[in-house]
């Protein structure tokens, strides 16, 4: 099995060289560089929403974290795999920042507001480093919203517990400090290609120099 | 190089009760920690030596109310669970339980579980052999 992951973080680490290289050969010419992750500028409306942030408590809208990246995911909490492992990547990535770090956040929105109540929410975020936020809506803000990003999520049959699956896009959305959509990653993205691209997007117009 | 280092560490080599050399290893077992009562997922690489078929059927752990094996699918851009009955195991080829693949989900913990702590998970094969691995509590931003 070391094996395989070496070979993964070679394939890995071969990808991010050749989105580097690619980047310096473009600078060379008239063509902006490719981005790592796919360029959906344009594609999604810009970001905007109302939610009640679960840190606080209070209701939060898109135009709140207006100047910053945003990145944006939907999940739920009884998610062990899929979402721990996205949202680990993008706290990874972001973390590599450093300093410019702060210039970044992670936005959590549950799909499984009957489970998630803002104090699961809240540590489910923290879990994840300080830059997570997790959003809840009730089912009508959801609905509007997951509509908004044409993103789906469906819920399973409960067993005999109640306990039920959480289907869900495993799409994240990433945009700009002007709130404009710009980049998707997916859930097996290298978190050094998504801290190769969130660094251009800070040092473009509307921020502190990089 | 410290990953490597603790996943050597923790390979596991399980010697059969009547044999003289191992007949099913597992290493790097590890759970990632979540807060609460959240179901946890858990991770290993498991190999089997036996010369016949063997299929890992189920798990176990006193640290947790229940115990599932699932594989997180994705289709279409739609991540989901589905529900493992059970996992052949082909001679001399590692099976990774993985992130974004097969995992243990580890269900109503009895305990608060803290990092860097080892809770016990009891692997059942379809030969009725069992074996109890220690898997490690890793913290949720790791892989």
């Amino acid at each position: 099995m070391n094996a395989r992951r070496a070979v993964d973080r070679h394939a890995r680490g071969l990808r991010l060289a050749l989105v580097l290289l690619a980047g310096l050969l473009a600078a060379c010419g008239d063509s902006a560089p490719p981005w790592g992750l796919k360029d959906i500028s344009g594609l999604m409306p810009p970001l905007d929403f109302t939610l009640t942030e679960a840190g606080g408590g209070r209701r939060v809208h898109g135009g709140d974290f207006s100047g910053k990246v945003a990145l944006l995911y939907f999940g739920y909490t009884h998610c062990p795999d899929v979402c721990p492992t996205t949202l680990s990547r993008l706290s990874r990535a972001v973390h590599a920042l450093g300093t410019r770090a702060e210039q970044v956040v992670i936005l959590f929105v549950s799909v499984d507001p009957a489970r998630d109540t803002l104090a699961q929410l809240k540590g489910y975020a923290a879990a994840f480093g300080p830059g997570v936020v997790g959003l809840r809506g009730d089912e009508a803000d959801i609905k509007a919203l997951t509509k908004r990003y044409r993103v789906s999520y469906g819920y399973g049959k409960p067993d005999a517990s109640g306990n039920y699956e959480v289907s869900h896009s495993s799409a994240v959305y990433v945009f700009d400090r002007k709130g404009r959509v710009r980049l998707l990653a997916g859930s097996t993205d290298d978190p050094d290609l998504i801290t190769h691209d969130l660094q251009r997007l800070l040092g473009e117009d509307g921020g502190p120099p990089a | 190089m410290s990953r490597t280092l603790l996943a050597l560490s923790a390979l596991v080599m399980v010697l059969a009760a009547h044999a003289g050399q191992p007949e099913v290893s597992v290493s790097d077992a590890r759970v990632r920690w979540l807060p609460g009562a959240l179901p946890m997922a858990g991770y290993f690489v498991i190999t089997s030596h036996v010369s016949g078929p063997l299929r890992l059927t189920g798990a176990t752990s006193p640290a947790f109310g229940g115990v599932m094996m699932h594989r997180s699918v994705e289709e279409a851009g739609i991540a989901r669970m589905v529900h493992v009955g059970g996992v052949d195991l082909p001679p001399d080829r590692p099976v990774a339980f993985a992130p974004g693949g097969y995992h243990l989900m580890l269900m109503q913990p009895r305990q608060d579980l803290h990092t860097g702590e080892e809770v016990p998970v009891t692997l059942r094969f379809s030969d009725d052999r069992t074996v109890t691995v220690g898997f490690r509590v890793m913290g949720a931003q790791d892989e």
